[in-house]
C-alpha cells in the first residue's frame, strides 16, 4: 500500500504548523525525528484523521483520510490519551474493537493476544488507573492494533517505558512493519535507529530530511544533535 | 445487493465503454474510491452515483491523449470467431446497434438496473428511457433476425 | 423468450474476468458490525446510575401515585431536569476522559459514539415519560398529555441550554455545567410552585391551551441543538 501525504499544511491564526509537507510512505517502519514543537504531533493528527489540515491532501492506495475505509485500515496512538475510570485494561482493548467495528467473538480473542504480547496477560482484569505510566502506554499500544491495522501512527509511543519495555517494544514494532505502514515519532534517536528503513525530520513545520538513513551520511544521532540542539 | 455484485456491474459497464481489462478495471476502482472520497465510506451507496461517476471517467478516459497505440492490447474476445454461431450472431447483431442502445440494453436487462437508476445514470427522463429502450429492444431483434438468416 | 434472448445479450456483453477485484474490495473492508449492533454496544458502556435515576423516577411516580402525595408531579418535573443533564454529561464523555482523539481515528469514529449515546440516552427518558405520564395521570385525574408535557417541558429547556453550553467556551472548561443549569431549572419550578401560585396556573393554563404545540417546538430545538452538537464535535482541535 502506499500512503501518500500531498502538500499538508495546518495553519493555527498565524502559525504554520505544519508547511507544505509531501511525502509517502509504503510497508515498513519510519521514524518521525523533531524537537517539541516541531509539528510531529499536528502531522500525525492530520494522518489520523483527526485534524483537518488547512490544505492538502492524504490518502493511501486512493482512499482519502476523511473516509471510514481509511479509518478501518488505521491504528493510532496518540501522544496523550484518557480512559474512562471503570474500565481494565480488557475492557478498554474491547472498548475501542468495538468501535473499530470488529465482531464480538473475534474482538475478544485478538484482545486477549495483544495483552499477552504487550505483557499485561497477568493484569488485564486490573483498573487502568492503578496502572504505571509504562503500562497504560502499553494498553495504548495494544489497542492500536487491536484491528490489525495497515497504517499504525504512534506518537511517541516509547515515552514513559523503561528500558526494558522498549527494547520489547522495537522488536514488535519491527515485527509489525514487515507488512504494515508504521510511523512513528521520537526524540529519541536510539528508539529507531536499528529498526527504521526510513528516517523524517521535521524542524518547524517543514520537513528538513526523507528517506533512509546510511552510514555514509554519518552518525544519525550526531546529524540529529547538530540540526536540534 | 453486496459490494461486489455492485464491482462486477460496474466493471461490466466501464467494460463495455473501454473494451480494455486493464483501463476498465482502473476505472470501476477509481468510480468506488471517488464514491467514497464523497461520502466518507462506501457502506451505503447508490448505484445511480456510481455509474455517473463511471461514465464520467470513462469519457475522461476518451478525451485523454493516448500514450501508447490502444489497438494493440485491445481486447479481442468480442471479435473471437471460433464461438458457435448462434452466439456469433448476437455479439454481430449488437454491435449493429448504436453505442446508445448498446448502453441501455447493458443496463437495463444485463445489469438489471431499476428504471430510475438508468435514468439517474444516463440523465434522461423516465419517458425517454421508455421509447428509447423500445427502439433498442426493436432494432436488436430485428438485427438479430437478419444476421440469423444470413448464417 | 424473453428470458432466452436475455441469456445471449449477457453473453454478448461478456466481459474479461477482473482480476484485482478480490484484493480492492478488501482494501475497503466493509464493517462486520451494523449500525444498529453499535448502539446495543454503546448501551453497555452508559454508566449504571443513568440506569438507576431512570428506574427511581418511575418507582417514586407509582409510590407517589399509590399513596396519593400530591406534590409528586413537581418533585418529578423538579427532578427531569437532571434526567437531561445526566444525559449530556454522559454523551460528551469522551471530552472529560481524554478519549476523544481515540475514539476519533476509530472506524465508526466519535461522532457516531456521540450519536449513539444520544439516541440511547433520548430513547430512555421516552420509555420514562411514557411509563410515568399514565401512572400520574390516571392517579391524580388529570389528562396524560398535560401531565407528559408538564414533565418534559422542565427536561427539554434543561437539554437545550446545556448543549447549547456545552458547544460555548465556558461549557469546554467546566465539566459539570449542565448540573448548574439543571439546578437552576428545578428551583425555578420549586419556587413557582411554593410561592407563586398564581404564576403556576397561569402556566398550567397555557400549557393547557398551548402545551403540545410548546413541547413540540422545545423538541425541535432539542433536536437542532443535537445536530449541531454531533457536528461541533469532531471540530474541537
Amino acid at each position: 500500500m502506499n500512503l501518500t501525504v500531498d502538500r499538508i499544511t495546518k495553519q493555527y491564526k498565524n502559525k504554520l504548523a505544519v508547511d507544505r509537507i509531501s511525502f509517502r510512505l509504503s510497508e515498513g517502519v519510519t521514524g518521525l525525528l523533531g524537537a517539541n514543537g516541531a509539528g510531529k504531533t499536528t502531522l500525525m493528527r492530520m494522518m489520523s484523521g483527526i485534524l483537518e489540515p488547512t490544505s492538502g491532501e492524504i490518502a493511501v492506495d486512493g482512499i482519502p483520510v476523511q473516509s471510514e475505509e481509511y479509518r478501518a485500515l488505521l491504528g493510532y496512538l496518540p501522544q496523550d490519551f484518557g480512559y474512562y475510570p471503570e474500565f481494565s485494561a480488557r475492557e478498554f482493548v474491547l472498548y475501542i474493537a468495538a468501535l473499530k467495528g470488529i465482531e464480538k467473538k473475534k474482538a475478544r480473542k485478538k484482545t486477549e493476544e495483544l495483552l499477552e504480547v504487550v505483557g499485561l496477560s497477568e493484569v488485564a482484569g486490573k483498573k487502568i488507573r492503578t496502572f504505571s505510566g509504562g503500562m497504560k502506554q502499553r494498553v495504548g499500544i495494544a489497542q492500536a492494533l487491536v484491528n490489525d491495522p495497515k497504517i499504525l501512527i504512534l506518537d511517541e509511543p516509547t515515552a514513559g517505558l523503561d528500558p526494558k519495555e522498549r527494547v520489547r517494544f522495537r522488536n514488535l514494532i519491527a515485527e509489525i512493519g514487515k507488512d504494515t505502514i508504521v510511523l512513528f515519532s521520537t526524540h529519541i534517536v536510539s528508539d529507531i535507529e536499528h529498526i527504521a528503513n526510513n528516517v523524517l525530520m521535521m524542524k518547524e513545520g517543514q520537513l528538513i530530511h526523507e528517506g533512509a538513513w546510511s552510514e555514509d551520511k554519518g552518525d544519525l544521532e550526531k546529524f540529529y544533535m547538530e540540526e536540534f540542539e | 445487493m453486496d459490494l461486489e455484485e455492485a464491482y462486477d456491474k460496474i466493471y461490466r459497464y466501464v467494460y463495455f465503454r473501454m473494451k480494455n481489462q486493464a483501463i476498465a478495471e482502473d476505472i470501476t476502482q477509481e468510480t468506488f474510491l471517488r464514491f467514497i472520497g464523497k461520502k466518507g465510506n462506501i457502506h451505503v451507496y447508490d448505484m445511480r452515483y456510481l455509474y455517473t461517476i463511471a461514465r464520467n471517467l470513462c469519457i475522461d478516459e476518451y478525451r485523454r491523449p493516448k500514450a501508447e497505440a490502444l489497438p494493440e492490447d485491445y481486447d479481442s474476445s468480442m471479435q473471437t470467431s471460433d464461438l458457435p454461431e448462434e452466439r456469433m450472431a448476437v455479439r454481430d447483431a449488437l454491435a449493429k446497434l448504436s453505442p446508445e442502445d448498446q448502453e441501455i440494453l447493458l443496463l437495463r436487462h444485463v445489469n438489471n438496473e431499476p428504471v430510475g437508476t438508468v435514468c439517474k445514470a444516463l440523465g434522461i427522463s423516465r419517458f425517454a428511457l421508455y421509447r428509447r429502450l423500445k427502439s433498442a429492444e426493436d432494432s436488436f431483434r430485428s438485427s438479430l433476425e437478419v444476421e440469423t438468416d444470413e448464417k | 423468450m424473453k428470458n432466452e434472448w436475455k441469456d445471449m445479450l449477457n453473453d454478448a456483453f461478456y466481459a474479461p474476468e477482473a482480476v484485482k477485484k478480490k484484493e480492492f474490495l478488501r482494501s475497503i473492508r466493509q464493517r462486520e458490525m451494523s449500525s444498529f449492533e453499535m448502539i446495543w454496544q454503546q448501551a453497555a458502556y452508559i454508566r449504571i446510575h443513568v440506569w438507576i435515576f431512570a428506574v427511581m423516577i418511575i418507582a417514586f411516580a407509582v409510590f407517589g401515585a399509590a399513596t396519593g402525595l400530591g406534590s409528586t408531579q413537581h418533585i418529578i418535573a423538579m427532578i427531569m431536569p437532571f434526567t437531561a443533564s445526566f444525559s449530556v454529561i454522559e454523551a460528551q464523555r469522551s471530552k472529560w476522559c481524554g478519549m476523544t482523539e481515540l475514539e476519533m481515528a476509530t472506524r465508526f469514529s466519535l461522532r457516531s459514539v456521540v450519536l449513539a449515546r444520544m439516541t440511547i440516552l433520548g430513547a430512555v427518558t421516552f420509555v420514562v415519560l411514557c411509563v410515568i405520564s399514565p401512572v400520574i395521570s390516571v392517579a391524580f385525574d388529570q389528562g396524560a398529555v398535560l401531565t407528559a408535557v408538564r414533565i418534559l417541558i422542565p427536561y427539554l429547556v434543561t437539554m437545550i441550554i446545556s448543549l447549547e453550553a456545552e458547544r460555548s467556551v465556558i461549557g469546554r472548561k467546566t465539566g459539570y455545567c449542565p448540573l448548574m443549569i439543571a439546578a437552576v431549572v428545578s428551583v425555578f419550578i420549586y419556587w413557582m410552585a411554593g410561592f407563586e401560585t398564581r404564576m403556576l396556573l397561569r402556566y398550567l393554563d397555557i400549557l393547557e391551551s398551548w402545551g403540545i404545540l410548546i413541547a413540540l417546538g422545545l423538541l425541535a430545538l432539542t433536536f437542532a441543538e443535537q445536530w449541531k452538537t454531533i457536528n461541533n464535535v469532531e471540530a474541537f482541535a
